[in-house]
């Protein structure tokens, strides 16, 4: 059996970077200059990485280290209430991905850090004639840390190949909250489901060394990879809860409560949840239109908060 | 593949064998009411697609790994896969029932094949919690000591779930035998190419949102005459 592979390295110090990086004068993490003998104009602004490490030295999350390579751009934490959770956009201003563009996420959340993670709009990927845009996502949440992880959706326009590869891992105590959602195209111009091919992997793994893992490989020209009954609908989402340390009593009202909501519109939204192999809830949806989808995102994560840490909704203050 | 093995293997296809899929439907009672599925042709659209989609590469897979694990006494390989589909299986209620089954025929086999050390070994690793026990796996190793081959492993596999699905929605809806037989053609030629077709050098994986959906939404339902 073959596990996905990232085309990554490990430095000496053990930390993973991009295999091929430009060459821009950017210090590394270390502080050092790059001395890589050869420039490559090849890869600038196309294999981007984005490195964030947080901590919490008193009552606020904040960014110990961070380092970033074009087209990845990097804006201080907004404080959007007084919990102290530093709220970071991932800014790729480029305006998308394209075919051969590698961009990478590494991020890790010390001890009781509490993050919320979101992107400007949505996660555009381009027609291309023969290489995979990819996007690799490596994340560390930290004992008793909370990650809030809600980016804006992914359109594959037609012609696009698209892989993202998401790996998270919690210590004892950690808390995942992952949003995930992809649209059929762009379905304004009634393009749906016309992509070459889409490939997302996600894998979320406790402190026990238990996962929970959606992996999808579509490639709808082909029988086996087809969208299949999906293609009546335009958006599909995951949305993941995790934490080993949180009663499953507390799992079993959260469930309950978000059945509740997932009826509320049918016909508009078809949605599921259950308790996966690991401590938490996942959530399966499917909808017509983005606002169908940004409500249920709203509505889901405002009650998991309730839930979870008694904390009203945030407003992500982007429109 | 040659007579003995053949029939050493059908045992545990046929629907007389005590697996205990009789009591799951695995959804599909969600997806009738529902209204998702309301004939014998949606049917044959929910069943083929979720054949397609959501087992080609991963329960078949699982079968695939397995068979190869039985046949070469791969206890580790076996746990391996099963804990892999065990991490992609979000429904509890499908979770669980894939697990009771394959417990089942786990047990069986090993009680009846003693010779084959490799079942009891992975019936004792599944009773200690060191594997799920998923019916795919449970079935692949079990097809792999008997003899059979990997690609008529995923076959059998693939039929006795369709088999399953066929025999619930006649206790679920209007659907006779005749036109659940002439479902199960329909479903012939796409079975034979997911087992010739399937790639156990791929990573696993499972596209099948909308029949996951209904079968995280089945423990729900009012009214239930099925487990799952």
């Amino acid at each position: 059996m073959q596990a996905s592979t990232r085309p990554r390295k490990k430095t000496a110090s053990g930390r993973r970077t991009a295999q091929k990086r430009n060459t821009s004068e950017k210090r590394s993490p270390s502080g050092k200059r790059s001395t890589s003998p050869t420039f490559s104009t090849e890869f600038i602004g196309r294999v981007g990485e984005l490195r964030l490490d947080y901590v919490k030295p008193d009552r606020r999350t904040i960014i110990a280290h961070s380092y970033f390579t074009t087209p990845w751009k990097l804006l201080p934490p907004i404080y959007l209430d007084d919990t102290g959770a530093a709220y970071t956009l991932l800014v790729n201003p480029s305006g998308g991905l394209v075919g051969g563009d590698h961009l990478s996420i590494d991020m890790s959340l010390d001890r009781d850090t509490h993050v919320l993670i979101s992107s400007p709009s949505a996660n555009r990927v381009y027609r291309t004639e023969s290489k995979v845009s990819q996007q690799h996502i490596d994340i560390t949440v930290g004992p008793g840390a909370i990650l809030e992880w809600v980016p804006e959706h992914t359109i594959p326009f037609a012609g696009s190949r698209f892989r993202q590869i998401l790996h998270a891992t919690l210590a004892p105590g950690g808390t995942l909250l992952l949003w995930d959602a992809v649209a059929s195209g762009r379905i304004a111009r009634e393009e749906r489901w016309a992509f070459t091919d889409l490939e997302n992997e996600i894998r979320i793994t406790t402190a026990s060394g238990s996962s929970l893992l959606e992996r999808y490989v579509l490639d709808p020209a082909t029988d086996l990879g087809c969208v299949g009954l999906a293609e009546e609908w335009n958006y599909v989402a995951s949305f993941y809860v995790v934490n080993d340390a949180v009663a499953s009593d507390t799992w079993s009202r959260l469930e309950s409560k978000i059945a509740s909501v997932l009826d509320e519109r049918p016909g508009h939204v078809l949605g599921g949840v259950s308790t996966p192999t690991v401590p938490g809830v996942a959530i399966k949806l499917l909808t017509q239109t983005a606002p169908d989808l940004t409500y249920m995102l709203d509505t889901l994560w405002a009650i998991i908060r309730e839930e979870l840490w008694n904390l009203p909704p945030v407003s992500l203050r982007k429109y | 593949m040659n007579t003995p093995a053949l029939l050493e293997g059908l045992r545990f296809i046929d629907t007389f064998f005590p697996s205990g899929g009789y009591a799951f439907s695995s959804g599909l009672e969600a997806a009738i009411q529902g209204g998702e599925v309301k004939n014998s042709d949606q049917l044959a659209r929910y069943v083929g697609d979720l054949l397609r989609g959501g087992m080609s590469r991963r329960e078949a897979f699982a079968v695939k790994w397995a068979n190869q694990a039985g046949s070469g006494g791969n206890v580790s390989l076996a746990a391996q896969v099963d804990r892999e589909l065990d991490s992609t299986k979000l429904s509890r209620e499908s979770r669980m029932a894939s697990r009771q089954m394959g417990r089942q025929v786990i047990r069986m086999a090993a009680d009846q094949l003693r010779t084959k050390t490799v079942l009891g070994e992975y019936r004792d690793a599944i009773e200690s919690e060191q594997a799920p026990g998923h019916l795919a796996v449970c079935f692949g190793l079990t097809l792999g000591v008997s003899g059979w081959e990997p690609e008529a492993a995923v076959a059998a596999f693939l039929y006795q779930t369709a088999v399953g699905f066929v025999s619930a929605a006649m206790r679920l809806s209007p659907i006779g035998q005749h036109e659940g037989q002439r479902i199960l053609s329909e479903w012939l030629p796409l079975i034979d190419r997911i087992s010739r077709e399937t790639d156990s050098d791929a990573a696993m994986s499972s596209w099948s949102p909308i029949q996951d959906i209904y079968s995280m939404r089945h423990g729900r339902l009012e009214w239930r005459l099925f487990r799952s």
